[in-house]
């Protein structure tokens, strides 16, 4: 099944979910659960909130389905949208509970195997990495602070005690050009 | 006034979410006029969607799979009428019958392999040892070995149960360390409540369960103490008003309960 599984498009799988197909529902986990589960835990921190999210997002991804409109977007772009969305209001409703990076997460090593994974996925993954590691630093952490931490812009300045005005140039100054450097390697 | 500039300069925070409620509004009226706009923002939001890559991928737990695909066979067969399992009607008794109850023993060896699978869930295997506290603790309590049998299936065919919705119930400043699992199935409303670190109540007090649908007043549920461990294992009925989106609370009463709440909280689940 896995096999079948990994010829199908990101678009057709979701259609054939929006069917009502629940072996294209199995084959969208077994595609996207590394990356989805990276991604809700490195928000949440917490091992078993996350697969609770990570349940929570395979649900609405069955149940709403139907919506995806692939001339709006990507369907990897829907789908960690719903698992960022889902982590950040499981990290927000639970109020100011500390947070502590308990480690199992680490800087994403290119050793590791990707052995159920879709091998254009970690191509993918390995670019943005570098993509990312070309960023100023500033840029970098403004990005990667309003995407794993879901703060505002006003926050960010907050946090980091520079001006709103600074913080918002580089926002915008580090997404543009990541996506030039991605647009680049993908010619 | 915001110039177009003004608004292209903010997309990029819009697209990764982190944009100010003030400036979220003005963007939003914007991009209601403005497919320039429009089709930048659905690009940034693929340039951001790709920064879930900055993320190490992780393995979920390997329960996680056959979870999901439970829920969503239930939810399915939910939807289907007709291919609905034929459910026990809500009656007036409510123990089964000794058909129903053998029934309920050979689905309960047949779910052994679930188990088995289940036990690897660490909170499942606590919640499991609990079970088997409680039921120990309770065989000189119950007047009948067959109200026992009873309880037991129906508490152990809700935990393995797919199809049983858990509420998570957390303790509240009256009692920090208390913590309680709520598990019902919506189609019978039976439910079976756990609780975990509740101080022993005064010998003239209790506790008791209340159902709180949104925006009215507390339904009384069952009254109970804790035993030496500090655990309990209700048995209980949902109303029908509280199966969807109210909370759950315990408070101290006075130990025949009380119609209305009147002691501190003890344990409450999230509001919705």
């Amino acid at each position: 099944m896995q096999a079948e599984a990994s010829q199908i498009s990101d678009n057709d799988l979701l259609k054939a979910i929006a069917r009502g197909d629940e072996t294209a529902l199995a084959g969208c986990y077994d595609r996207y659960r590394l990356i989805l589960f990276g991604l809700i835990l490195r928000i949440l921190h917490d091992r078993h909130e996350a697969e609770d999210v990570l349940q929570e997002v395979f649900l609405q991804v069955w149940r709403r389905a139907k919506d995806f409109d692939e001339s709006r977007g990507r369907a990897f772009t829907w789908l960690v949208t719903i698992a960022r969305s889902r982590a950040l209001d499981r990290l927000r409703a639970s109020g100011s509970r500390a947070r502590l990076a308990d480690g199992i997460e680490q800087e994403p090593r290119e050793s590791i195997g990707y052995a159920a994974q879709d091998a254009l996925k970690s191509e993918e993954g390995a670019m943005v990495r570098r993509a990312l590691a070309e960023l100023p630093e500033e840029q970098r952490r403004t990005l990667l602070m309003a995407y794993f931490e879901g703060l505002t812009q006003t926050e960010i300045a907050a946090r980091l005690g520079d001006p709103l005005g600074t913080v918002k140039t580089r926002m915008r100054s580090g997404l543009m050009k990541l996506r030039e450097l991605l647009r680049d390697s993908r010619g | 006034m915001m110039t177009h500039t003004d608004y292209q300069e903010l997309l990029a925070a819009y697209a990764l979410d982190a944009i100010d409620p003030a400036d979220r509004q003005a963007l939003s009226e914007h991009l209601a006029d403005c497919v320039q706009c429009r089709d930048e923002l659905s690009a940034l939001r693929d340039t951001t969607g790709l920064l879930s890559h900055a993320a190490a991928p992780q393995e979920p737990g390997e329960h996680v799979r056959a979870q999901i695909l439970a829920q969503v066979r239930a939810e399915t067969r939910r939807e289907t009428p007709a291919q609905v399992v034929n459910m026990p009607q809500r009656t007036r008794t409510a123990w089964p019958n000794m058909l129903r109850l053998a029934a309920a023993i050979a689905f309960i060896a047949l779910l052994a392999g679930v188990i088995v699978l289940w036990r690897r869930d660490a909170r499942m295997q606590a919640e499991m040892a609990q079970l088997s506290r409680q039921l120990d603790a309770q065989q000189g309590e119950m007047k009948s070995s067959r109200d026992l049998m009873a309880r037991q299936q129906e508490a152990l065919a809700l935990m393995n149960s797919a199809v049983a919705t858990r509420i998570q119930l957390n303790g509240m400043p009256a009692a920090p360390n208390a913590r309680a699992t709520l598990m019902f199935d919506k189609q019978t409303g039976r439910a079976v409540l756990l609780t975990d670190g509740l101080p022993a109540t005064s010998a003239d007090k209790a506790y008791e369960v209340w159902f709180i649908p949104k925006g009215r007043s507390p339904m009384p549920g069952k009254v109970f103490t804790v035993d030496s461990s500090g655990h309990a294992m209700i048995m209980e009925r949902m109303p029908p008003e509280a199966m969807d989106g109210a909370v759950i609370a315990i408070t101290v009463e006075p130990k025949n309960g009380s119609a209305a709440p009147t002691g501190a909280i003890h344990l409450a689940s999230p509001a919705s």
